[in-house]
């Protein structure tokens, strides 16, 4: 039996893991892989105390800090996803709430307390052709296929920091970028949006909702619809790289946490608690609204303090 | 065991494939489709894919970084 289980291994699962090591919480962490959604990034520049790191370094680093703690009080599981929860003994119950988690590889593991850290993953395109020309002209993942791309003319769909920086890369390869945006205005930073921007391989568009991926073995061309005008476009383009978001990965709490309609976990956000006692969450998989690496950390480390007392308060009352 | 696998520099699921045959000791060739054209039309042609990783174990292909797929055409237990 844990005292607390961690569900994720991005920055918010990490730090959390780090805090209760440091506590003396006994835990366990389980983590398809580490450093979380960042992983991708060709290069984060907002990672407070480091000008400058890849994703995948970051990636790399976050793992080192939190598993310099493994020891009997912090232990992995690695490679595993929790794809199901059950609340054992009721909170109204002798000694407070106990949980069930079973893993996608059949493991199960029984705890107090659970933080839910489990992030978000990219929203997949959806209009017809989107299934047919994945990975044959439909990228996600443009640092790792822009290099493909060279020579070619490409749209990117989704003018926030992540369009912004799939644009970036695709610089150095694409004759051709042109920049999709749905809403009025492109978000995304302003040093990263000035810096594409400013090439005239760049050619960006606002108000455009994509249509359809047209094609023959690969991608051919991107239909898209003025949202002003309702005139529809035809490009003509080898890529079609997409950036419109995450989707967060709450499936398996469905029922057991109060959801919204987005599917984030509500919280009360001063103590990160959830609808339910026993359950906290922090990072892309909640209501919070600002996607960010640096908050994560600070959101999870915030639960993990409350995580804290509530465990000494049980253990006083029991 | 004939391995290949197709990558770009900076493809973290290419890492991660190539980090799971280090650990297992399968010895694999690598093409780096961004600087290897030939290599790139080799990819495209046997993957019908625009996207790294691919992965050829004997002649059987495999897209993007499918871990049990891989665990099983490499016979890794555990």
């Amino acid at each position: 039996m844990y005292e607390l289980v961690i569900i994720g291994g991005g920055p918010a699962g990490a730090a959390a893991g780090v805090y209760a090591a440091r506590k003396r919480v006994k835990s366990l962490l389980i983590t398809e892989g580490w450093g979380g959604q960042s992983e991708v990034s060709p290069d984060v520049q907002n990672w407070i105390g480091i000008k400058s790191i890849s994703g995948i370094d970051l990636a790399q680093k976050i793992e080192e800090h939190v598993k310099a703690y493994a020891g009997d009080v912090l232990e992995f599981d690695e490679g595993s996803r929790v794809v199901e929860v059950k609340e054992l003994v009721l909170a109204s119950g002798s000694g407070g709430p106990k949980f069930t988690l079973v893993t996608n590889k059949g493991k199960k593991y029984e705890t107090r307390s659970i933080l839910v850290a489990s992030g978000g993953r990219r929203r997949k395109l959806s209009v017809p052709g989107a299934e047919t020309y994945d990975g044959k002209g439909i990228v996600y993942c443009a640092t790792c296929d822009a290099p493909l791309f060279q020579g070619k003319e490409v749209v990117v769909i989704g003018g926030g920091n992540a369009g912004f920086e799939s644009a970036q890369q695709l610089i150095s390869y694409a004759t051709k970028i042109t920049l999709l945006e749905y809403a009025e205005e492109f978000r995304g930073d302003s040093v990263t949006r000035e810096a594409v921007l400013k090439s005239k391989k760049v050619t960006p568009i606002t108000n455009a909702e994509s249509v359809e991926v047209k094609g023959e073995k690969f991608v051919t061309a991107l239909v898209w619809k003025d949202r002003k005008t309702g005139e529809t476009h035809e490009l003509p383009v080898q890529g079609v790289f997409v950036e419109i978001g995450s989707i967060p990965n709450t499936e398996f709490l469905k029922g057991l946490v109060e959801l919204n309609k987005y599917g984030e976990i509500i919280l009360d956000h001063k103590t990160a608690r959830t609808s339910r006692e026993g359950i906290w969450a922090a990072g892309d998989a909640t209501d919070q609204p600002y996607k960010q690496n640096n908050i994560s950390m600070g959101d999870a480390v915030k639960a993990l303090e409350d995580i804290y007392l509530w465990l000494q308060k049980k253990k006083s009352t029991t | 065991m004939a391995v290949t696998i197709y990558t770009t520099a900076t493809c973290v699921y290419c890492r991660a494939a190539k980090k799971l045959f280090s650990e297992h000791n399968i010895a694999y060739t690598e093409k780096d489709v961004a600087q290897d054209a030939a290599a790139r039309s080799e990819m495209i042609e046997r993957s019908g894919q625009l996207g790294v990783p691919v992965i050829d174990v004997n002649g059987t292909v495999v897209v993007g970084f499918n871990e049990p797929k891989l665990r099983e055409l490499l016979d890794i237990r555990g």
